[in-house]
């Protein structure tokens, strides 16, 4: 009788399973994704949050997009020229585009929705990044002419960027609220956002790659608890999530229906100086800093490792240039410099968000190491919105510690630097570098100029530069090609399956 | 005639109170570091942009401006739309109010029907093994973090024992475990207090009094002892529950709930004005309201205080 029941038992479970196979090569699959916290808002050109971008990604498309790799292909746009002096761009657009609302995707929509980002009562957070473009031009509609004042060679990474999302033209005029309602011509649908509980979009059928999405539905289950994602994770009620904290990852690696993958993100860490205050503005001093600090081993332990840096730029970026030769971890030379400079038992702080747990972590292994090399330094725990308005632009620290998220160009990381920006740091050469840049089109002259001033950076630290940390990416093991965008670390699902 | 002028003075009392906590609430919140558009804005932002958030926000104007504006709309019983995604703030705490209705009701009826009973017979029998469990289970109740019975109990029965769903809130069976994890809390606190205030009326003249008259021991106990030990219970009974409907920030948190508790700290994180002072006006009126309502509860349970 026993014998029995557990043939039956494991004839249904055989059933299911081949039916779940058979759903899976039919692209009906439904993905269940833990997502950390709820969007601000749905609307593409009124939010910075990362978070926010990685769900819209699947709504809305660019007219150039980063590929794997890094490099900029087309998407909404099918190819381009620019004038020969870099001012005048000429998108040809893809044809049979649909919206999924159902209206066909046009030149209109292009210059509505740049219409919309440069108006100043709009007040997008971003506006200032395409205000380059002088005139939109349609002459039809597949075909957009876009004029710039001046040669901005960030121009086609500001249109790849989440903001330069393509909204549907008509549902503009109409004053549509995207916030809540995000209509694009992404691979998914917007189906219904229960704020703090749930997103969840389906496959769009017109999507114009043929044979994409494979998925039909993904659910974005908001699960703030980093615990019970874990949980969510090995009992298989969450299919995959995007960020494990290395804490979690022994427990994950031992169950065998998980699978972690190790990724090089796009993030630039560091432990920002306060160059305008003394005795930080003597460079001894911040050399000191940075001969006391172990990156690699502040790397390992708060943010689960990854690859030194040296300068103000992600270890994996094409601009990237290796100065780490320059301040070894070397805590007797650190002693030495602070004696030098006669630092003696002067009291400093480190700042640090407390909504973000590695950093907190870093920020104790800092001021440990600090410690050691004779420093007199504390720690100080202040809320994001604080550390933004009192520290990042106020300037009131010593030392922070942060994360800089990874841009598709140079410029949107190193603009402002040496202009007193947030370090406080001044060197009229690396401001006059780094704004000549942005107007060379060419790669190797353009990054030329950024190795100059990368240098001057590496020489100079303004910061402790710790590098890019790795990202665990953990998934149930039947979940293939779930993607992350390089360079801006938002989700891909177009080609995500479950096998 | 007396009910009516005391419902009257209740609802000044109320105006007044929400008054003045709104109006405190609008300067602090302004006051203390953090500025809505930076956070809208982010990191890469340029000035420019931040200052045409702030124009478009309508925080660049003079404090004293913002108030009378404000004050302007809330006298009209307009709540305002939140900085960010410009929804109606009234909307949003109206849609997230049944589930931490139905949460702090679950809850406290929780440490009701657990706490008074125990508490009761703790009194009655006391240093009995029923005492003893009574007190072992306060400390654990009072000593125990939610979160952290909270997570206990999601692995026991929905990891380990996969009765329960680990998260969401879809249906009645993801209110259980919240349900059991507040009302462990509040358990705790109710049934010290139901011991106590009963071993206090239990040794009270009027007792001795009643069993002097030839009562039997039952109607000593349940009816006139238990009837006075009641009235601090309600009293604390209304203000936990007041405290709950304010949302249980903690226990939706671990439990993947969209309450009050999160969207009121999501507002203060993102210093979303319009949202930390609906959610404080409102939070103040239910708070008034269920503490009219246990003095309600009150007079009933004893006439002899009329409510004045």
């Amino acid at each position: 009788m026993k014998k029995r029941f557990i043939t039956m038992f494991l004839a249904a479970a055989l059933l299911t399973a081949s039916v779940g196979v058979a759903f899976a090569q039919g692209g009906s699959g439904v993905l269940n994704f833990g997502l950390s916290g709820n969007p601000d808002t749905l609307d593409p050109q009124k939010t910075s949050g990362t978070l926010t971008f990685q769900v819209l990604k699947s709504f809305y498309d660019t007219l150039v997009e980063p590929d794997v790799t890094g490099n900029l292909v087309p998407a909404l746009a099918e190819s381009w020229s620019v004038s020969a002096d870099g001012l005048v761009w000429t998108f040809k657009l893809r044809a049979g585009v649909v919206f999924h609302n159902g209206q066909t995707f046009t030149s209109k929509d292009v210059k509505v929705t740049l219409d919309r980002i440069q108006a100043e009562a709009f007040a997008s957070p971003k506006r200032s990044e395409f205000v380059p473009i002088k005139k939109i031009e349609t002459p039809n509609d597949l075909t957009v002419v876009l004029s710039l004042g001046s040669a901005y060679a960030p121009f086609l990474a500001t249109l790849a960027s989440g903001w330069g999302a393509i909204l549907p033209s008509g549902l503009i005029a109409s004053g549509h609220n995207f916030a809540a309602q995000p209509v694009g011509t992404g691979p998914f649908k917007f189906e219904r956002w229960v704020r703090d509980n749930k997103i969840t979009m389906v496959r769009n059928d017109k999507y114009w790659i043929k044979g994409l999405p494979k998925l039909a539905r993904v659910e974005f289950n908001i699960v703030p608890e980093r615990a019970v994602q874990i949980q969510g994770l090995m009992s298989g009620a969450i299919e995959a999530v995007e960020f494990v904290d290395p804490e979690d990852l022994p427990i994950l690696n031992a169950n065998p229906k998980v699978t972690v993958k190790k990724e090089l993100t796009s993030l630039i860490m560091v432990m920002a100086m306060n160059n305008s205050r003394p005795p930080l503005n003597d460079l001894r001093v911040r050399q000191a800093v940075n001969h006391a600090i172990d990156k690699q081993l502040v790397l390992d332990i708060a943010y689960g490792g990854g690859k030194v840096g040296s300068t103000f730029l992600d270890t994996g970026n094409a601009y990237y240039t290796d100065f780490s030769s320059f301040y070894p971890y070397n805590p007797e030379k650190a002693m030495q410099l602070l004696k030098e400079a006669g630092v003696g038992n002067k009291e400093f702080t480190i700042h640090v968000p407390q909504n973000y747990p590695l950093h907190v972590k870093a920020a104790e292994l800092y001021q440990q190491m600090l410690e050691k090399v004779g420093m007199n330094v504390k720690l100080q725990l202040v809320d994001w919105s604080t550390w933004l308005s009192s520290v990042f632009s106020g300037g009131n620290y010593d030392f922070t510690v942060i994360g800089h998220t990874g841009k598709l160009d140079p410029d949107g990381t190193l603009a402002g630097y040496g202009a007193g920006k947030y370090v406080k740091w001044q060197n009229p050469v690396v401001a006059d570098l780094l704004k000549r840049a942005v107007g060379v089109s060419d790669f190797a002259a353009r990054k030329k100029m950024y190795t100059q001033a990368l240098e001057i950076m590496a020489r100079e630290v303004p910061f402790v530069y710790l590098g890019t940390s790795y990202r665990y990416v953990a998934t149930r093991s039947n979940v293939v090609d779930f993607r992350m965008t390089p360079n801006i670390d938002t989700f891909d699902f177009r080609w995500t399956e479950l096998k | 005639m007396d009910v009516l002028r005391f419902i009257a003075r209740r609802f000044c009392r109320l105006l007044l109170t929400v008054f003045i906590i709104s109006t405190l609430v609008f300067f602090v919140v302004r006051v203390i570091p953090g500025d809505p558009a930076m956070i809208i804005a982010g990191m890469d932002a340029s000035p420019e942009d931040i200052m045409a958030i702030r124009a478009r926000l309508g925080t660049d104007r003079s404090l004293v401006i913002q108030y009378f504006d404000w004050l302007w709309d809330i006298v009209h019983l307009d709540f305002g739309t939140t900085l960010i995604s410009e929804e109606p703030v009234l909307t949003l705490i109206l849609e997230r109010f049944p589930l931490t209705l139905l949460l702090a009701v679950l809850g406290i009826a929780i440490g009701i029907v657990v706490a008074v009973p125990l508490g009761v017979i703790s009194a009655v029998k006391r240093w009995s093994a029923w005492d003893y469990f009574g007190l072992v289970f306060s400390q654990l109740g009072m000593a125990i973090p939610s979160f952290w019975l909270g997570i206990l109990l999601l692995l026991i029965l929905a990891v380990r024992f996969p009765i329960f769903p680990l998260f969401g809130a879809d249906s009645a069976a993801h209110l259980v475990l919240p349900a059991i994890s507040l009302g462990f809390a509040r358990a705790a606190v109710i049934l010290r207090l139901t011991r106590a205030s009963m071993v206090e009326e239990l040794s009270k003249e009027y007792i001795i009094t009643a069993r002097a008259k030839g009562l039997t021991e039952r109607m000593v106990k349940y009816k006139h002892a238990l009837k006075n030990a009641l009235l601090p219970i309600i009293t604390i009974t209304g203000i936990e529950f007041g405290y709950m409907l304010g949302g249980a920030i903690i226990i939706e948190q671990v439990f993947s709930l969209p309450g009050l508790g999160r969207l009121f700290l999501y507002g203060i994180y993102q210093r979303d004005f319009p949202l930390i002072q609906g959610g404080v006006i409102f939070v103040a009126i239910v708070f008034s309201l269920v503490n009219f309502l246990a003095d309600i509860l009150y007079s009933i349970v004893n006439p002899k205080i009329r409510v004045e």
